[in-house]
């Protein structure tokens, strides 16, 4: 349970910097990417802020108890073993809840993707933060 | 019985004479004050017809329109309501001490008519504006600096409005430029930079204050109107 809430922590603050200053890059060279945001379908207040930006450590702390309980179906190398769990993850949680998103939300197709990439992303690094400190 | 002295003809004539001249002294003191009435309301009547000969209505036509444009920090937006839905008035009166024109009248304008060209950003808008507690956006017009001498060249004026946005009323000095067509069309183009705290309203803020809207917005109206 420590190791599992360590490796989750570890995974965290890679999480938090990579994410956030991913999405902070990406809005930067990228801003007709986001122009969508700007839609009451998002927080528009601040008052969620905190929450958004703890999303890094809820991910690394559901992977990392995920990864604990199953890191044995992973073989090969640690690279190997961190992109099957993250495409393994994307599969069984992100696709479907993108699938049912895109149904039922006023959201454009370019947006649900990158959520699934970004989704992807995060759950391939975690991953090999995993496999390489909790192997 | 007392004796009482036997009345001579003519004995009222010296008493007569004095009531004749408080008399004639009342009916002049009438007629005095009929001639000052007279005088006095003739001098407002006069100046009543000049001030109806100096006050004019422009009726403001269905093609006017109004836009709001501002800017977040990753894109501009412009927002606009393409044409004006009712046919409201303005009085413009030019006589008054102080050398400005008064100008009275107000238009109301829909806060659901705004188009921002993509739905989202429509609905963002709306929401920002408080749309659902203050359905209407008011400009009441207050005065102009002076009113020129119009032409098909616009000319720069400048002008006090009262802009009521989500409840919060706000005074405000408007750049206008006035000009007449060859219909007789009066266009009166106001541009004025405001900012969303102005009225108390929080520019929205998105992806944990990742994507910005900035609080300065521009609002600009073209109003084309006829006299009346």
């Amino acid at each position: 349970m420590k190791k599992t809430l360590i490796t989750g922590l570890i995974a965290g603050c890679i999480l938090f910097v990579l994410s956030y200053g991913g999405l902070f890059l990406g809005i930067r060279f990228f801003p007709g990417l986001f122009v969508a945001y700007d839609n009451p379908l998002f927080n528009s207040d601040g008052s969620r802020d905190v929450l958004f930006y703890m999303h890094a450590f809820i991910i690394s702390f559901a992977l990392s108890w995920f990864w604990d309980r199953f890191k044995s179906l992973f073989k090969g190398t640690f690279i190997v073993r961190g992109l099957e769990f993250g495409f393994v993850y994307s599969i069984i949680a992100l696709l479907p809840v993108m699938w049912i998103s895109f149904s039922s939300l006023d959201i454009t197709i370019v947006m649900v993707s990158s959520w699934f990439l970004y989704g992807l992303a995060q759950a391939i690094i975690a991953g090999l933060v995993f496999a390489k400190i909790n192997p | 019985m007392a004796w009482r002295k036997p009345l001579l003809p003519g004995w009222y004539l010296p008493k007569l004479i004095p009531d004749l001249k408080y008399k004639q002294m009342q009916y002049r003191n009438i007629l005095l004050i009929i001639l000052l009435i007279l005088s006095v309301t003739g001098f407002s009547m006069k100046n009543n017809m000049r001030n109806q000969a100096d006050t004019k209505r422009w009726v403001v036509s269905q093609n006017s329109s109004l836009s709001v444009s501002g800017s977040t920090n990753i894109n501009k937006f412009s927002c606009v309501i393409p044409s004006y839905d009712q046919a409201d008035t303005l009085t413009v009166n030019e006589n008054n001490n102080a050398g400005t024109v008064i100008l009275s009248g107000m238009i109301d304008l829909s806060i659901n008519s705004f188009d921002c060209h993509n739905s989202g950003m429509t609905k963002q808008l709306q929401k920002t504006l408080n749309e659902k507690q203050f359905p209407m956006l008011h400009i009441r017009f207050l005065s102009l600096n002076n009113l020129p001498a119009m032409s098909s060249k616009p000319e720069p004026i400048k002008g006090l409005v009262d802009i009521e946005i989500a409840g919060v009323n706000k005074r405000f000095e408007i750049n206008y430029l006035m000009s007449k067509d060859e219909e007789n069309v009066i266009h009166l183009l106001g541009s004025r930079d405001l900012n969303f705290s102005d009225f108390k309203l929080i520019p929205p803020r998105k992806l944990g204050g990742m994507i910005q809207t900035k609080d300065l917005l521009t609002v600009e109206f073209q109003l084309k109107m006829k006299t009346i």
